[in-house]
Parts: C-alpha cells; structure tokens; sequence
C-alpha cells in the first residue's frame, strides 16, 4: 500500500470536501458556533435562592447558617412589598413570617405564610413548605414529624456542581464528531455515484488504499474539528493525553460509522437520510451529560455512551487514565469494529 | 506483431444471463480494434474484465503478457482507459483532475497543459468540470486516460453524443496514439468512425463474437460491390439505375448502359460495416 497515493487521495478527500459548500458550511459554522454557544453560556452554577420576607426577624444566627448555605433573604417592610418583590421577578418566593414567641405565648396557631408566583413549580412550593417547616422547628425548638427519603440517580456528584457550558463541551466535541459522519458518507456516496471510484480502481492504486485514505482523511478532520473546539474553550486541561485518545476513538467511531452509512446510501439525499438515523441514536447517551440519571442502564449498549461518559469525566471532574481506562478500551473496541464492518460493507458495495 | 491482448474464452454471467459468452481473440501492439455491438451485446462487461474492474467467470485475458486476473495493478499502471459516462471530479478544474491522475499513476514532471492542449482544452483547464460542456468532458476524459501513456488505450464510446468538433478531437488523439504506438481497443456505435480508425473490428452480439477481421475483408466477405448510375430520360429527368459488381454479366450491363442511356454520374458503392453487421445478426447496431 503506498503512502504516497493515499496521501494524495487524501489531498483531493480535503479539497473536495471544503468546496462542497454544504459541509464547508457545516464545518465552519459549526466550529465557529459552538465555540460561540459555549462563551455564552453561563461560567458559575448559580445555587442562590432568593426569598421575600416580611415579619419579625429571624435569629440572626439561624438567618446566617441559611445564608451561607446560598439563601438570601431580601426584607421587606409590608405585605405589599413582599407581594411587589415578586410582580417585579426579584424573588420567586415571598414569607410572611409572624412573631412566634408571642403566638407561642399567647397558645394561637403559628401560620408561616408562603407566597408564590403564578408559574413556581408545584414540586418546588411543597419543597419550599417543607423547608419553613423545618425552620419554625429550629426556631421554637420543637420536633416535627416529618420523613425524608432521598435517591440519587446515577452517580451522586453532589458538592460537584458543573456550569452548565461546561457540561455542554463533551456534547458540543460529539456534535461535531457525528457531523464528520455525515461528511465521510458523503463522500463516499459521491465517489460511487459519480462513477470516479471506477476511475481510481483502474490505477495502480488499490481498493484497500482508498479506504484507509477516506479514514486518514476523515479521522483527521474529525479529530482536528474537535480539538479546535476543544482548545477555543479552554477544554483541554491539564490532563490533554486521555482526552486527545478519546476524541482520537470518537473520530474512528464515527469514521467507521460513516463508512457503513456510505455504504448503504445512494445519493447525498440518503446519506441526510440515513446519517440521521444513526445520529438520533447515537445522540441519547448524550441526554445524560444534561440530565444525568436520566436513562437507565440500557445505554450502555450505545457506543456513544463511552464516548461522552469518558470526555464527561475527564472534562469535568479531572478524571485521569485510571478513572476512564475501562471506558477507554470499550471505545476503543468498538471504534476498531465499527471501522472494520463499515470496510466490508463498502468492499461488498464496490465488488 | 507481439500480441498486447490476448483474450481466451472469456465468460461473464450475471445471474441468469451470459453476458458475455466464450470469447477469444487477440490485440497485436500498435494495432486499433474496433469492439462493435449494440447496447447490451456485451461491449462494456469486456472492456471492465480486460481493465481488472471485473473477474471473469470463466477463460483468461493477457495484456501485456501479465494475466489481468493476477497482476491486476501491474497491468493497470500500464493501461489508459476513458468510460462511457462521464466520471469526473466536477468540483475540480481539468487541470486538478489531469495531476490527481498523473500523481496516481507516479508520473514525474507531468505537464497538465500540454496534455489540455492536445485534446484542445488549454483554455478552460483552470475551470471547474461542472462549466465543461459534455463534448469537453469527454476530451477530458480521453486526455485523462492518457497520462500515464499508456500501452494500451481503452476508449469506451469515446464520441457517442459529442457534437463534430470534439469527435473530431478525439479521432485525431486515437491516430497520434496510434502513431506513438499504443494499442487502441475502441468500442462504438459509429461505423464510419470504427471504419477510419480501426485496424480490424470484431462484432459483438449477445455476447459473442460473430465476425473480426479488416474492415475492407469483412466487406469483401459479405458486401457486395455496386455501382449506383445516374441517367437522363427522355423527358428530361435523371433516374438512377444500380449494377452489381464482380457478377458474371457486369461487363456486360456496363457496356448496354453506356451504350443507350445518357450518363450523368457514376459512383462506385461499397457495404458499409453497418451493413454487414445487419447480415450477420439480423440485427441493427444502434437501436
């Protein structure tokens, strides 16, 4: 196999591939426009919650433990005001709190009265409720009975808080690996229905050259779009060897992918068509970068799954070789099978 | 006059149907075969076992002394060949898709224009193929199959469908190739041109092959000679008479033409290969 005449197929690969305006246009764009949503995003996970409150005050040392765990209280001197605060989006929650020494003393019933704006979940008012409950309890000094059961789903990141841009990177690296799926495909699709495979196969170069070109060229602009990205927004870290091997599977992957999408399609209509059948599928392991616990553990038999749980780790929690090593080599397995299938899918389509 | 192709029993199915079926001839170096048959006798099937783009099913073809079914590379590093359809890179300029081909055959100091010259595209070779008429495609495409300057040239259909001047073009590349001494295996539906350029020609139908030899041979085996007089009546008008040559009273029929009409022109006729081809097969090559 000469190196030579792939790297000049994978030349023309690149050439062609930029003056397809569609995919110049993805590609650019895309890159341009992650980097940007990413910039946009919020850098700090915002926990504080902000709460109306009108009434006596509350014992400065208990007002203060809330206030370090994130609540601030902004004081209001009326009922109307309480009620203002909240017409004016400064607080979603407004508590009337009365005096309860003296409604203690005078044996009347304690009422905490918790005011709601109209669109405040009614999971988050019960929350709310449970919470003053627990307040008044502190505060007279009498036990409540009240049980609480708590479940994590999935791995309980508690105390780990990601901003939200930040747990958009692996998502935003996938997006773009995916996107190279469909330019692979494409190209290939191209060469059959242009006939210029035929012309190729009737030089000295070889079949098994053209597909080792089409996955140099399509594994390096995979890789290279994802490392832009990564780079742009600082994703790199400190730790840059896991996570360059783990985009390096992520481009074989989708290489693979691609290869078996180009080989199944007839025109560039059904590489959209059927690119985007694998890609919905292979996008649900990435639901969970946003809603972690959110699918169960059936995901695991997706490919993808390995991809964004290994870049999420090491995006984002500082994971080192140890931590990603299992993940790894599960991706790497499947990347090589999925690189080898999609080979002889496309040597059947081409015999 | 080495062989440069030697066909023996060559066989192709697809499915059912024998596409091509037992054929066997051979190619001498420098010599230009005309592959004649109408759509469908097994033309292209040929020409894609002969360039390694097909395994035959059954026999064996030699190019160059190589078997195509085992030294498949060796032999097309060596081999020109421009297809039917169209098959380029549209989104490159000529002079792109003529270096990309140069580079893969490992051709040194290769020289996109000169080439762009010969087949009379040096003007637009910075364009993009997709502003190329078709006529110009196909020059392209003939100029491509030459890079490497091939021993032997397959030229599939080269002028179906071009307008007079890039068929003229072309015509003129197959002579100088020849010239330079390339073989030429040419497949077409034009008998005029397989006529003019073709050393020998074999006909093809459904998938064997039916005649092959020179084209003033085949003509002399299964045409016959005429010739077609033009003679004024006495009313003043022309009316045309036809005599068979080589027939045993043509002398004959000569002279008492001579003799009692007035002639006004007089032209010799020959069976065209489209003819013949009609006898043999009972068939017409296009259509």
């Amino acid at each position: 196999m000469s190196l030579d005449l792939i790297w000049t197929l994978v030349c023309k690969d690149i050439v062609l591939y930029f003056r397809n305006p569609f995919f110049a246009f993805v590609t650019v764009i895309g890159v341009v426009a992650y980097v940007a949503i990413y910039f946009v995003m919020p850098d700090s996970v915002d926990e504080r919650l902000d709460i109306g409150l009108y009434g006596p005050s509350l014992p400065a040392a208990l007002a203060a433990e809330f206030e370090e765990g994130g609540i601030v209280f902004h004081r209001k001197e009326s009922t109307r005001d309480l009620r203002q605060g909240i017409v004016s989006d400064e607080y979603e929650v407004g508590v009337f709190w009365p005096d309860l020494g003296a409604a203690v003393a005078n044996d009347e019933p304690v009422v905490v009265e918790l005011i709601f704006a109209n669109d405040f979940p009614t999971d988050m008012r019960e929350a709310y409720q449970l919470m003053f409950q627990e307040i008044a309890l502190g505060v007279l000094g009498q036990p409540l009975l009240i049980e609480a059961t708590e479940e994590v789903l999935g791995p309980d990141m508690a105390g780990q808080q990601i901003p939200l841009r930040e747990r958009l990177v692996p998502l935003m690296v996938i997006f773009i690996l995916m996107t190279e799926m469909l330019g692979v495909a494409s190209l290939i699709s191209g060469e059959v229905e242009a006939g210029t495979i035929r012309a190729l196969l009737v030089t000295p170069l070889r079949v098994e050259g053209f597909f080792v070109a089409k996955a140099v060229m399509s594994v390096g602009l995979a890789f290279g779009q994802a490392m832009i990205i990564l780079v742009a927004v600082g994703g790199v870290g400190e730790r840059p060897l896991p996570l360059i091997a783990t985009i390096l599977c992520g481009a074989i992957l989708v290489t693979g992918i691609g290869f078996m999408v180009g080989s199944v399609a007839r025109d560039m209509m059904s590489v959209m068509a059927w690119g985007m059948v694998f890609m919905i599928v292979l996008s649900i392991p990435l639901t969970t970068l946003l809603m972690p616990g959110l699918l169960g553990p059936w995901i695991q038999v997706l490919p993808t799954y390995y991809l964004a749980d290994t870049m999420h780790q090491l995006s984002n929690f500082e994971a080192g070789w140890s931590d990603v090593s299992g993940n790894l080599l599960i991706l790497l397995v499947y990347s090589v099978v999925f690189l080898g299938v999609g080979m002889v899918a496309l040597r059947r389509k081409f015999q | 006059m080495s062989e440069a192709i030697v066909v023996k029993n060559l066989v192709y199915r697809y499915g059912e149907l024998t596409a091509v079926n037992d054929i066997s001839f051979n190619v001498g170096r420098g010599e230009v075969l005309g592959f004649l048959g109408p759509n469908g006798a097994g033309k292209s099937t040929t020409i894609k076992m002969l360039t390694g783009q097909m395994r035959p099913h059954e026999g064996e073809a030699i190019l160059l002394g190589m078997d195509i079914t085992k030294q498949t590379k060796q032999v097309q590093a060596q081999i020109g060949v421009s297809f039917e359809a169209t098959n380029l890179y549209e989104q490159m300029s000529g002079v792109e898709n003529l270096k990309l081909f140069a580079r893969l055959f490992g051709v040194k100091d290769f020289k996109a224009e000169a080439l762009l010259e010969r087949v009379g595209l040096a003007e637009r070779g910075r364009d993009k193929v997709e502003r190329y008429s078709k006529g110009m495609k196909q020059r392209l495409m003939v100029a491509r199959s030459l890079v490497n300057r091939p021993q032997i040239l397959f030229l599939d259909e080269p002028t179906e469908g071009l307008d007079p001047t890039s068929a003229a073009a072309i015509r003129r590349i197959v002579e100088e190739e020849r010239e330079r001494g390339a073989t030429i295996f040419l497949t077409t539906h034009d008998m005029l041109e397989a006529d003019k350029l073709a050393d020998r020609v074999a006909f093809i139908n459904q998938g064997k092959i039916v005649a092959l030899d020179r084209p003033a041979v085949l003509k002399q085996a299964y045409g016959q000679r005429k010739v077609l007089v033009e003679v004024l009546t006495a009313e003043g008008e022309t009316e045309k008479r036809e005599i068979t040559l080589d027939e045993a009273d043509t002398p004959a029929q000569m002279e008492k033409l001579f003799a009692n009409e007035k002639v006004v022109t007089v032209h010799s006729e020959e069976a065209t290969l489209e003819d013949i081809f009609i006898e043999i097969t009972g068939r017409r090559l296009v259509g």
